[in-house]
């Protein structure tokens, strides 16, 4: 290896070790993979509803813990069971990882008329202790997919009918607020890399 | 030479032997990978996901999935329109030839209603009009979280 040769190499290995330095530094704060943060966080609207023991639940039930909530209906089959075991899966990780922050998992129903609070409550009490089900009035339930920007919709099909429902999962803060949100396809690494991140606690 | 001659008729004679197996009728539709949740408390409903290979080199269409152990079994699809999660029906699933579907979470999927007893097995026949192109049983799978 010639001088020049050699002065080349010390140019790229320090022009290489350089930019893994900035690298490093623009990676922090880690990127979001699916998660996304809201630029300015939303207080909750005012509303009234149930959860699945027949308690009030309002705006003030989403103060004091970090929630990951859900819209869907217990009469679902695939996609509403298949999020609830994510992020039931996602939040046991981030516990046994020792996550000092975990967040509670809410399902509010699109299907007020068919989940009552007792059928709300088998469903969400099946995918661990812990899970907030929220139902109530059609309207109760409007005002608060409505102020959040969820969408839901009865489907006819043969024998009844289904509910097309918005598939994001919501991040309310500690102060009520809907601070982040999750788009659909869920997967348990996402919130499990992301949920630390955005609940400040990585 | 006749040494030679002796693992020349051996090898005849196993090729015979493939051949008869070989000539055992395949079924053109096979299903693996079978996996039926159980219902969740207090459910009527459930769902089902699967692969279904097309052995055969035409398409296959099926056109009902039935079993004694359900009172209605449809295909179904989930899908994301726009950020929104939709079921739909699927009255036709079509398998073209030499080629395999899943039915996994989020797609296409069998959709169990109405239980008709307390089976810890379920069978399932998949035909095509009149036909039964397949029947299989499996287990129910309690639903991981
Ligand atoms: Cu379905």
């Amino acid at each position: 290896m010639g001088p020049k040769n050699l002065l080349f190499a010390i140019v790229l290995g320090s022009a290489l070790a350089a930019g893994v330095f900035v690298a490093t530094k623009l990676n922090r704060p880690p990127e979001l993979q699916t998660g996304f943060i809201v630029p300015l966080p939303n207080a909750l609207p005012d509303f009234s509803l149930l959860d699945q023991s027949g308690g009030l639940v309002n705006a003030d039930t989403f103060r004091g813990q970090w929630d990951l909530v859900f819209f869907g209906f217990t009469n679902c089959p695939d996609i509403c069971p298949t999020t609830l075991q994510v992020l039931a899966n996602a939040r046991r990780e981030l516990i046994d990882s020792g996550a000092t922050t975990v967040p509670r998992i809410v399902l509010v129903s699109v299907d007020p008329e068919r989940d009552t609070p007792e059928v709300l409550g088998q469903y969400v009490n099946y995918f661990g202790e812990g899970n907030l089900g929220v139902t109530g009035t059609l309207e109760g339930i409007k005002t608060l997919t409505g102020a959040l920007g969820i969408y839901f919709e009865k489907s006819p099909t043969d024998d009844g009918y289904g509910v097309d429902h918005s598939a994001a999962v919501l991040v309310i803060n500690p102060d009520g607020e809907f601070s982040a949100l999750f788009s659909a396809p869920h997967l348990i690494a996402s919130f499990v890399h992301d949920l630390p991140i955005i609940m400040g606690d990585d | 030479m006749l040494r030679c001659k002796l693992p020349a008729a051996t090898v005849m004679a196993v090729c015979i032997l493939i051949g008869a197996c070989g000539s055992e009728p395949q079924p053109p539709l096979v299903a693996t990978d079978i996996v039926i949740i159980e219902a969740m408390p207090g459910k009527q409903m459930t769902a089902g996901y699967l692969s279904l290979t097309n052995h055969s080199n035409a398409a296959i269409s099926i056109t009902n999935v039935s079993s004694p152990e359900f009172e209605s079994v449809e295909i179904h699809e989930s899908l994301l329109d726009d950020g929104v999660a939709k079921m739909r029906r699927i009255t036709e699933l079509s398998i073209p030839a030499n080629t395999t579907i899943t039915l996994e979470r989020g797609g296409k999927h069998l959709m169990l209603m109405r239980p008709t007893g307390t089976s810890s097995q379920v069978t399932l026949s998949f035909q095509s009009g009149d036909s039964t192109l397949l029947s299989v049983r499996a287990p129910f799978t309690p639903r991981n979280n």
